[in-house]
């Protein structure tokens, strides 16, 4: 048998790592008695539903955007690439209970402006919400991997007569494949395990059961259930590994200029994404706090979530860039990468609680910070991985080859070759892991060191309190904190730009 | 405004010396001394209590969030020696949490203060709960002491009922009757308070005849999320009566005084079950204990009875508004740890379609 890739024993600390919750998952878990009855099937179908409309949705909006916001020399660029990234930072369950208190008979728009709105509600409601907070994954995945696309090959197929529009679908699009469904993966992860948002708009799916159960003190039954989400988990898995990627040469991105008209009549194509997402709920949330007033709020909780949430960020990447590399290097490599993913369908507080019996093991640790931030990096790991794997897979392996046998050795190949080229993946991954541990909330309230509040919490307990003019104050303050963090992460990403190719771009 | 009032007042309870001269402060609070419970003593002021000093960590299980919180706030302000730790979940949540810790060997909870006696059962049973001292559960009465917890404040099961068509006597007194009663009625299925319910109906009728009341109900209920949308459903008029805790009626109608609902109750049956909120000490210690009494006082419990519309439970202390007496009605005896046993429960609402 051949050496290990070097990548692989890292990449096996790491799996086994994210495989720990799991475990204990199993050992909650009582033995299963009856695992497909008939309302089970319909609650099956629902979630699967939710999750194939909300993925489909998800590519709908991401692709274009992610076209848009990569090539497109658009005024203030860099803005609506952080507006359009922004509604990650918002938990998924604010929007789905703003947009349920605006929309509607009686809701606030008719309220303020008097306008009669269609209410959101049910099965499209959820669809219409999950697809606004996750469609994100996708624009920034797939944005990383169009950066990555050397535009010479547009410009051939331009040269031999292909319309643009043709070219991007044909020529730039099966590139970015990989990308795209991994960005899909993440969106679909994500609305598998929510369970707030289906709660709110009334839709019954396999969360809502689990939470059912763990409410009334059926943890087994809980855990069992989530092992069973676990297997649609793998199955969403094992389809986006079937999407094979194309190794990509390094080079200059396409850039695009629009005509004078044709730049405000794009902006105007996204507005109303913009508009629903983002400008609605804090709207929403502008109007509560005038209505109720604040109070009570400590700048503390911010500092707080950004720590804990930093820390996550740096970590996760650290962690996932041996499993990406790993996930090149051979099948097995792939398999521990696909084992990474697990933990990011489990529902928030089942996996809290896995945790919770997991950080047990080592008192000192248990309820500091240090686990806190193990918690949210097992937690959303995949998003790391997920970023940089499509970065790394884009990576023309002959570049590692070649400096190999100019005589580097593997550890400078990795600093000077490999690291340098994946940095947009690992800018993006750190983003993503940055913004979901933000707004994390069931394994921060259990996991915590005790009275440790950040913003997700103090919203939470002023949610449930029914204050909700104080619920608007960490509400604005959470997306604007992961709108900075998103913009100084874009920011860094561009001097990764200047440093890929600074010698013909000055 | 008063619940501001609230906190300043306890915390300078001392210093403002007899009770009655404090700004906002109840005058009704010992009304119900009356001679028929003369066997019982009054609850205790805040100021016959030791003051709390040292470090003490609180596992707040929410729900009725807001109102625990000014709570605590006053206790806090009242003792500075305090250094309270708060730990706050969902009720579940921190319930397993307890249990994790308890196999683990870990004791990071000193004491559990949950909304729902089901929660307080499931750390009960692991063993994890400490015994009280008698002068602190003999402040209660007789039917809710407990060796191991303390309930703090109930919650009395109740059918409330459109007033402009209906009146109390046009409910059932037997709430197994109430589906043959031809009332249009609304329920909140997925509720804790009612799935308590239903494990009380289920300890004291029997499996059978449960199963058959869920699925006679199912026929012509018509389901809400929660039950203040029960009660908010029958004001309105789409049912003629529901399914729910007492207390959200009278917050309603405490909004809104005309509103055109009122409460009726069973009698001796699981449909005017009284159920609590409770609190148990995980760790030994004075500290735990006497932080407890605390919210055993006259002070403390009459603002929940006022604000939050809950039924205080120790002797002296005027229950809220529009509830008839306790001693009018008549609950059914159960030890309430029992509801924590929720599992066959749920397989019977499964069963029945209804969950």
């Amino acid at each position: 048998m051949n050496r290990w890739p070097g990548s692989y024993v890292p990449a096996l600390v790491v799996a086994v790592l994210a495989v720990l919750p799991v475990v204990v998952l199993f050992g909650l878990a009582e033995s299963p008695e009856s695992l497909l009855e008939a309302r089970n099937l319909r609650l099956l179908l629902n979630t699967l539903l939710l999750t194939g409309l909300t993925a489909l949705g998800a590519i709908a909006i991401g692709v274009p955007l992610a076209l848009l916001t990569a090539f497109v020399r658009l005024p203030w660029n860099r803005l609506w690439l952080v507006l359009l990234a922004a509604p990650l930072a918002m938990p998924s369950y604010l929007g789905a209970f703003t947009l349920h208190a605006a929309f509607g008979m009686g809701g606030e728009l008719e309220n303020v402006l008097g306008l009669q709105t269609p209410s959101v509600f049910g099965l499209w409601g959820a669809t219409l919400v999950m697809t606004l907070y996750t469609y994100p994954f996708v624009l920034l995945t797939t944005r990383a991997a169009l950066l990555g696309q050397d535009a010479s090959l547009v410009a051939a197929a331009r040269t031999l007569g292909m319309p643009l529009a043709a070219c991007l679908w044909r020529v730039v699009l099966p590139r970015a494949a990989t990308a795209v469904a991994a960005g899909a993966l993440l969106s679909a992860l994500y609305t598998l395990s929510d369970f707030g948002t289906p709660a709110i708009m009334g839709v019954d799916t396999f969360t809502r059961m689990i939470y059912v159960e763990y409410n009334a003190f059926g943890l087994g039954r809980a855990a069992l259930l989530s092992l069973q989400l676990l297997a649609i988990v793998g199955l969403v898995l094992f389809l986006e590994s079937r999407v094979a990627a194309t190794p990509e040469r390094p080079g200059r991105a396409l850039v695009l200029w629009p005509r004078a008209w044709q730049a405000p009549a794009l902006l105007l194509a996204i507005s109303p994404v913009i508009l629903l997402a983002l400008v609605l709920p804090l709207a929403v949330f502008f109007l509560w706090l005038v209505r109720d007033g604040a109070g009570g709020f400590e700048p503390a909780f911010a500092w707080n979530s950004a720590l804990a949430s930093g820390l996550a960020a740096l970590a996760a990447v650290v962690l996932a860039l041996p499993v990406a590399l790993a996930a090149r290097a051979g099948r097995f490599g792939r398999l521990m990468e696909r084992v990474t993913f697990l933990g990011f369908g489990v529902p928030g507080i089942v996996m809290g609680t896995a945790l919770v019996y997991l950080g047990l093991q080592l008192p000192p640790l248990y309820q500091t910070l240090a686990l806190l931030v193990l918690a949210y990096v097992l937690r959303f790991l995949p998003l790391a991985v997920g970023s940089i794997r499509s970065s790394v897979e884009s990576l023309d392996s002959g570049l590692a080859r070649a400096a190999r046998v100019l005589g580097a050795g593997p550890r400078e190949v990795f600093f000077r070759v490999t690291l340098p080229l994946t940095r947009r993946g690992v800018i993006a991954g750190a983003a993503l892991v940055f913004l979901e541990a933000m707004r994390e909330l069931p394994a921060t309230l259990l996991l915590a060191p005790t009275g440790f509040e950040t913003l997700a919490t103090y919203l939470w307990r002023m949610y449930e309190a029914g204050y909700f003019g104080r619920a608007a104050v960490p509400g604005l303050l959470l997306v604007l904190l992961s709108g900075l963090g998103l913009a100084v992460m874009l920011g860094g990403e561009r001097r990764a730009e200047f440093g890929l190719s600074g010698d013909n771009r000055s | 405004m008063r619940r501001r009032h609230f906190i300043g007042a306890l915390a300078t309870a001392g210093a403002a010396g007899a009770l009655g001269g404090i700004p906002g402060w109840p005058v009704h609070a010992s009304e119900t001394g009356g001679a028929a419970k003369a066997t019982l003593a009054d609850a205790p002021s805040v100021e016959s209590l030791p003051s709390l000093e040292g470090k003490l960590t609180l596992y707040l299980g929410t729900g009725e969030g807001g109102l625990y919180e000014n709570v605590l706030k006053a206790i806090e302000k009242r003792n500075p020696g305090l250094e309270l730790g708060i730990r706050r979940g969902p009720t579940a949540a921190l319930a397993n949490a307890i249990v994790a810790e308890g196999q683990a060997g870990v004791r990071r909870a000193d004491v559990f203060w949950a909304v729902d006696s089901g929660a307080i059962g499931l750390v009960n049973e692991a063993g994890l709960a400490q015994p009280l001292p008698g002068d602190l559960t003999g402040l209660l009465d007789p039917v809710f002491r407990y060796e191991r917890w303390a309930p703090i404040t109930g919650r009395v099961r109740s059918v409330p009922f459109h007033t402009g068509r209906f009146s109390a006597k046009d409910v059932p007194t037997d709430i197994m009757a109430l589906p043959e009663s031809g009332l249009r009625l609304g329920w909140a299925p997925a509720y804790a308070a009612f799935q308590s319910f239903v494990t009380a109906m289920r300890l004291l009728e029997g499996e059978e005849r449960t199963a058959a009341w869920l699925q006679a109900m199912a026929r012509n209920a018509r389901g809400y999320a929660g039950e203040l949308g029960v009660v908010m459903g029958v004001e309105r008029g789409e049912v003629d009566a529901g399914l729910a805790n007492h207390y959200y009626t009278l917050r309603l109608k405490a909004g809104k005084p005309d509103a055109a609902v009122d409460m009726a109750f069973t009698r001796g049956d699981a449909g005017c079950l009284v159920n609590a909120s409770g609190v148990l000490a995980v760790n030994e210690g004075e500290l735990a204990v006497n932080f407890i009494r605390y919210l055993l006082t006259r002070e403390v419990q009459s603002y929940l009875a006022r604000e939050a519309a809950e039924i205080p439970l120790v002797h002296g202390v005027a229950p809220p508004d529009g509830l008839p007496p306790l001693s009018s009605l008549s609950p059914p005896e159960l030890d309430l740890t029992r509801l924590a046993d929720l599992r066959p429960t749920l397989d019977l609402m499964r069963d029945a379609g209804v969950l």
